[in-house]
C-alpha cells in the first residue's frame, strides 16, 4: 500500500492489539469494582468514524473517500489507522490507556441530528421518549454526583438531583452572589427552578474569575474537580461542528480534523487535571451517528449510521481496537450508503458505567437503557 | 400581574414606562400584528445625553447588494493581509476591514428594536420565526443573518407561511448555512463536467433534509431518504458562495440582478422529481412548488401549531390549544395574521405561566426598568470608554447563552423550559439583574415597577424581604412571576 505514508509511528502497531468480535457477546455478571470516574465527550453533528479511525486495510476506503481521508494517519495495526489530529490519543494507545470501538452506534438509523442526539443522551428506546439521561440515571443508581461543563444542562445528565453544571460567568458589573439573596429567591420558586437556584449557593465559594472556557481548559477543571476526595464522579463536555457536509478536509488542517484536535486536547486536559486520579478514570466519546461512507458531491459527508467511539483513561490497561468489521463494499453498507453498526454503543456505555460506577451490568441494561438483553462488552474493553 | 402585563409578558416584551396601557388588551394585542417596525434606538449613550432616533440612518441599513459587496471587499483585504500587501496586515487596516462585517451592527439593531420598539408582539413573533428558520453563524453568512431577519421574517409576518418558507429557503443566509451553495444535481451539467475532469461534484443533502425535518413536515411525516435526496435535487442550483465575482456567477447561468434570488442553471438537476408523492417540475420554479406543497401539508400544520403553542401559550399546551391554532391555519390557508391571532387568543385564554427565553427576559427587564444597558450605534466608533461600564451586545448574548448570531445547530433554541433550567443559566439571571441595576441605572424603582405591573403578593413578599434597592431589583427580576414560572 505504497500510497499511504506509514512511516512515522509504526510503534503503535505493537501496542494496539486489535480484537475482532466473532459474535455478539454474552451477558454476564461482575463483582462490584471500586468506583472510578466516568466522563463523556459529546460530539455533536456526527463524527465521521471513517475519517477519525480510517480502516485503511479495507480495499474500498480510498475509492469512496480519497479527498477526505488523511494520508498521514498513524497506523494502529494492519487494518486501522488513527487520524493525525489524535496526537495525544496515540500516546495513550501506546501506553495501553486507550481503546477504539469501530462500526458502532446507538440503534438509530433515521439520520436526524436532533432525534439522534436525543436518543444518545436519553438512552431510551426511541427518540424523545425520555426526560432524563442515561448518565443521570446511572448516577442516581450509584447515588453519586456529576457535573456538566456547559451553560445548559444536557439531557444525558438529567435524572439525578445532585448533578450540577458549571460554566463560569463573565458579566461586567456583577459581583459575588450573597447566600441570603440566593436563599430567598430559591424559597420563592417551586420544583426544578427552586432546585436550580438552590445549587447556586455551592458555587459562591468557587473561584471563577477569568477562567478560560475553551474545551481543553474545561477538561482540566473537570479533571481537577473529579480528582478531589468528594468531587463529582462524572462529567460531560460537548463539542459541536462535526456536521461537515461540505469541504470536510482530510488531515489535521481540515474542518473535521480541527474538531478531532479539540477532542485530543480535551483528553490531554483531562489527563492533566485528573493527575493521579487518571488511574481510576474512564472517558468515552459519544456521537449521534457516523457519516456517509461515500464522500458527497461537495467534498463532505452527509448523515450516516455507524461511527467510532474513543475510550481513554487509566481504567483501561490494554489498548485495543474493538470491531466486528462489516466491510465497505456497497452490499455491506447500511442501505448501501453508511457504515453498518455491528456493536451497540449502549453496550460500550454500559461497560464504562459498570467499570467506573461499579454497577451490575444487568441492572444497567434494565434500569438505565431499558433493554434487559443488552449485550455485555465489558470484557472486550477492560480485560 | 395585571392583565395588560400578563399578556405583554407572555406575548410581548412589556410596556415601556412611557407607553400608556391599553384598556382592551386583546384588541391591542391583535392590532400589534400590524404595527410599524422601525429600527428604533439610540445613536450615542456615551456622552451623557442619549440621542434617541426613530429610524436608523440609511447608511446603517445596507441592502443585500451592499452587504455582498462589503463581504467581497472584506475577503479581498484579508487575502492582501495574508500576502502582507498594501499594509493590509497592520492592526489599523485590519480594524478598518472588520467594518465590512455586519454581525455586531445587526445585533445592535436587533437589541435596540427589542428594547425600544413599540411593536413588541411583532418582535416576539419575529424572534419565533427567525429561530424556526435558524441560520447559525458559520461566519460565511455573518453579513446576511440580519438581512434574513428583515426580509424573510419581518417582511412576511403579515403574509402567508408558504411565502415565508419560500423566502427562507431561498435566502443566501440559509443557502450558505446549510451548504446548498455547494450542491449540484447528480446529473447537472456542473456535476457531469466535474466528473469528466476527475473532480468530485454532486449533491449535498443538508438543506433538503432540514427543510423537511425542521422547517416543515417534521419526522412524523415519515418521509424516506429518497424524499430527502429528491428535495435536495430540487434545491440543487440555488445559492452561490457570495465571495464569488459577478462574472463567475453569470458564467454559471445566474441572473445577478437580485442576490436574494441566485440560481445557477448549470448546477440544477434535470427532470421532474418526486417528494413525498408530489411531482415537482424541473427548473427554478420547482422549488416554489415544493415549498408550497410542504407549507400546506398536514404534518407541517401540526408541527408548527404545536411549536407556536409551546412558545407562546404555555409550557404544556393542551390539545385544544394546538387544535385551535391548527384550525385557524387550515381555514386561512396558512395566513400568518390568522395563525398569529389564534395564538394570541389562546395565550390570553390560558392562565398558565410561560417560561421566557433568556433574551426575552433581558429585554423585558430593560423595558420595565427603563435602564440603559446597551450602547448606541455611534458608541461603536466614537467613545470606547463606554465599554468599561457596558458590555458589547455580542458579549451580552454569549453570557446569556442565547444569540441569533452564534454558531449553533439548525434546530434553533428550544421553547421547552427544561432546556433552560440549570444552575448556571439561573446564575446568569441574577448576575444580569445586578449588572443592569449597577451599570444600566434604572429610571424606575422596584415599587414603581411592581405597582405598574400589578405584581402578585408572593412577588411583593419576596422583594419586601430585602432592605437595599439593588437586592430588591435582583429579586424582582428573578421572581417566578417575571421569569414565567410557578410560585411555591
Amino acid at each position: 500500500m505504497s500510497k499511504f505514508k506509514l512511516t512515522r509511528r509504526d510503534f503503535l502497531k505493537a501496542s494496539g492489539a486489535s480484537l475482532f468480535l466473532a459474535g455478539l457477546p454474552i451477558p454476564g455478571y461482575t463483582q462490584d469494582k471500586p468506583p472510578g470516574t466516568i466522563s463523556v465527550i459529546i460530539l455533536e453533528g456526527g463524527m465521521d468514524g471513517l475519517t477519525a479511525i480510517p480502516p485503511f486495510g479495507d480495499p474500498n476506503l480510498m475509492s469512496m473517500r480519497k479527498a477526505i481521508t488523511p494520508e498521514n494517519f498513524l497506523k494502529l495495526n494492519s487494518f486501522f489507522g488513527l487520524h493525525p489530529s489524535f496526537n495525544f490519543f496515540s500516546g495513550l494507545m501506546a501506553k495501553n490507556n486507550a481503546a477504539v470501538v469501530h462500526a458502532t452506534n446507538f440503534p438509530y438509523v433515521l439520520r436526524s441530528h436532533f432525534e439522534g442526539q436525543n436518543l444518545m443522551q436519553g438512552g431510551g428506546t426511541a427518540p424523545f421518549s425520555e426526560t432524563t439521561g442515561w448518565l443521570g440515571r446511572s448516577l442516581d443508581l450509584a447515588k453519586t454526583p456529576g457535573r456538566a461543563l456547559s451553560l445548559d444542562m444536557p439531557l444525558i445528565l438529567r435524572g439525578h438531583n445532585e448533578v450540577d453544571n458549571f460554566f463560569p460567568a463573565s458579566i461586567k458589573s456583577s459581583s459575588k452572589l450573597k447566600d441570603n439573596l440566593i436563599d430567598m429567591i430559591t424559597r420563592s420558586h417551586a420544583n426544578e427552578s427552586a432546585a436550580s437556584f438552590g445549587k447556586l449557593k455551592k458555587k459562591v465559594g468557587m473561584e471563577v474569575k477569568n477562567m478560560p472556557r475553551d474545551p481543553a481548559s474545561l477538561a482540566v477543571y473537570a479533571g481537577k474537580e473529579m480528582a478531589k476526595e468528594n468531587g463529582p464522579l462524572a462529567s460531560v463536555i460537548k463539542v459541536d461542528r462535526f456536521d461537515t457536509h461540505a469541504n470536510q478536509g482530510a488531515d489535521e488542517n481540515g474542518n473535521h480534523g480541527a474538531q478531532l484536535t479539540i477532542v485530543d486536547d480535551i483528553l490531554k486536559g483531562y489527563k492533566e487535571g485528573l493527575g493521579d486520579a487518571w488511574d481510576r478514570s474512564i472517558i468515552l466519546t459519544l456521537t449521534e451517528f457516523g457519516r456517509t461512507a461515500f464522500a458527497n458531491g461537495t467534498n463532505g459527508t452527509d448523515h450516516g449510521y455507524g461511527s467510532a467511539g474513543l475510550l481513554a483513561g487509566g481504567m483501561i490497561n490494554q489498548s485495543k481496537i474493538i470491531a466486528q468489521w462489516p466491510g465497505l463494499a456497497k452490499r455491506d453498507l447500511f442501505e448501501e450508503r453508511d457504515l453498518m453498526s455491528t456493536i451497540d454503543y449502549r453496550s460500550v456505555c454500559a461497560a464504562c458505567i459498570e467499570k467506573a460506577l461499579g454497577l451490575n451490568h444487568d441492572i444497567i441494561a434494565d434500569k438505565v437503557f431499558y433493554t434487559p438483553k443488552l449485550p455485555r462488552v465489558y470484557d472486550y474493553i477492560f480485560s | 400581574m395585571n392583565e395588560q402585563f400578563r399578556v405583554a409578558h407572555k406575548l410581548g416584551l412589556m410596556f415601556r414606562p412611557e407607553t400608556p396601557l391599553p384598556d382592551d388588551v386583546k384588541s391591542w394585542a391583535i392590532s400589534q400584528l400590524h404595527s410599524k417596525s422601525p429600527a428604533l434606538g439610540f445613536m450615542l449613550v456615551s456622552r451623557g445625553t442619549n440621542t434617541p432616533i426613530q429610524e436608523w440612518p440609511r447608511e446603517l441599513q445596507p441592502s443585500l447588494n451592499e452587504r455582498v459587496q462589503m463581504w467581497r471587499t472584506f475577503w479581498i483585504n484579508e487575502d492582501l493581509a495574508r500576502a502582507k500587501k498594501d499594509g493590509q496586515d497592520s492592526a489599523s487596516k485590519q480594524n478598518e476591514n472588520r467594518k465590512n462585517l455586519w454581525g455586531e451592527r445587526d445585533e445592535l439593531k436587533f437589541v435596540h428594536r427589542n428594547i425600544y420598539g413599540e411593536d413588541q408582539l411583532r418582535l416576539r413573533f419575529m424572534a419565533f420565526w427567525i429561530n424556526h428558520f435558524t441560520t447559525g453563524n458559520i461566519f460565511d453568512n455573518i453579513n446576511t443573518i440580519g438581512h434574513a431577519m428583515d426580509t424573510v421574517v419581518l417582511a412576511n409576518l403579515n403574509s402567508s407561511f408558504s411565502d415565508m418558507l419560500y423566502k427562507s429557503t431561498t435566502h443566501p443566509s440559509m443557502l450558505t448555512y446549510l451548504d446548498n451553495i455547494w450542491s449540484s444535481g447528480e446529473n447537472s451539467a456542473e456535476a457531469r463536467d466535474a466528473r469528466k475532469n476527475g473532480f468530485q461534484a454532486g449533491l449535498n443533502d443538508n438543506l433538503g433534509r432540514e427543510l423537511l425535518e425542521l422547517h416543515s413536515v417534521s419526522p412524523s411525516a415519515k418521509y424516506t431518504e429518497k424524499d430527502i435526496r429528491n428535495a435536495a435535487n430540487v434545491l440543487a442550483g440555488w445559492g452561490i458562495e457570495l465571495k464569488r465575482t459577478d462574472e463567475w456567477m453569470r458564467s454559471q447561468g445566474a441572473d445577478i440582478s437580485d442576490y436574494s434570488n441566485l440560481y445557477k442553471k448549470r448546477w440544477a438537476e434535470p427532470g421532474v422529481k418526486n417528494v413525498m408523492g408530489k411531482v415537482i417540475n424541473q427548473g427554478k420554479g420547482g422549488l416554489r412548488e415544493l415549498t408550497d406543497f410542504l407549507a400546506s401539508h398536514d404534518h407541517t400544520i401540526k408541527h408548527l401549531s404545536t411549536k407556536l403553542a409551546q412558545h407562546f401559550v404555555s409550557d404544556n399546551p393542551s390539545k385544544s390549544d394546538i387544535i385551535y391554532i391548527e384550525n385557524a391555519w387550515k381555514k386561512s390557508n396558512g395566513n400568518l395574521n390568522q395563525i398569529h391571532t389564534a395564538v394570541i387568543e389562546r395565550a390570553i385564554l390560558s392562565k398558565e405561566p410561560k417560561f421566557q427565553w433568556p433574551m426575552t427576559w433581558l429585554f423585558q427587564t430593560l423595558r420595565l426598568s427603563g435602564a440603559t444597558f446597551v450602547h448606541g450605534w455611534d458608541d461603536l466608533n466614537q467613545d470606547r470608554s463606554i465599554f468599561k461600564r457596558l458590555m458589547r451586545v455580542d458579549k451580552i448574548f454569549v453570557e446569556l447563552g442565547q444569540s441569533f448570531w452564534s454558531a449553533r445547530q439548525p434546530d434553533g433554541y428550544s421553547s421547552d423550559k427544561a432546556e433552560w433550567i440549570s444552575g448556571e443559566m439561573f446564575e446568569r439571571r441574577i448576575r444580569f439583574s445586578e449588572a443592569i441595576y449597577k451599570a444600566g441605572r434604572p429610571q424606575y424603582n422596584t415599587i414603581q415597577i411592581m405597582d405598574r405591573i400589578g405584581a402578585g403578593a408572593p412577588t411583593r413578599k419576596l422583594v419586601d424581604g430585602f432592605r437595599n434597592e439593588k437586592e430588591k431589583f435582583i429579586a424582582l427580576m428573578c421572581s417566578p412571576e417575571l421569569m414565567g414560572l410557578e410560585n411555591v
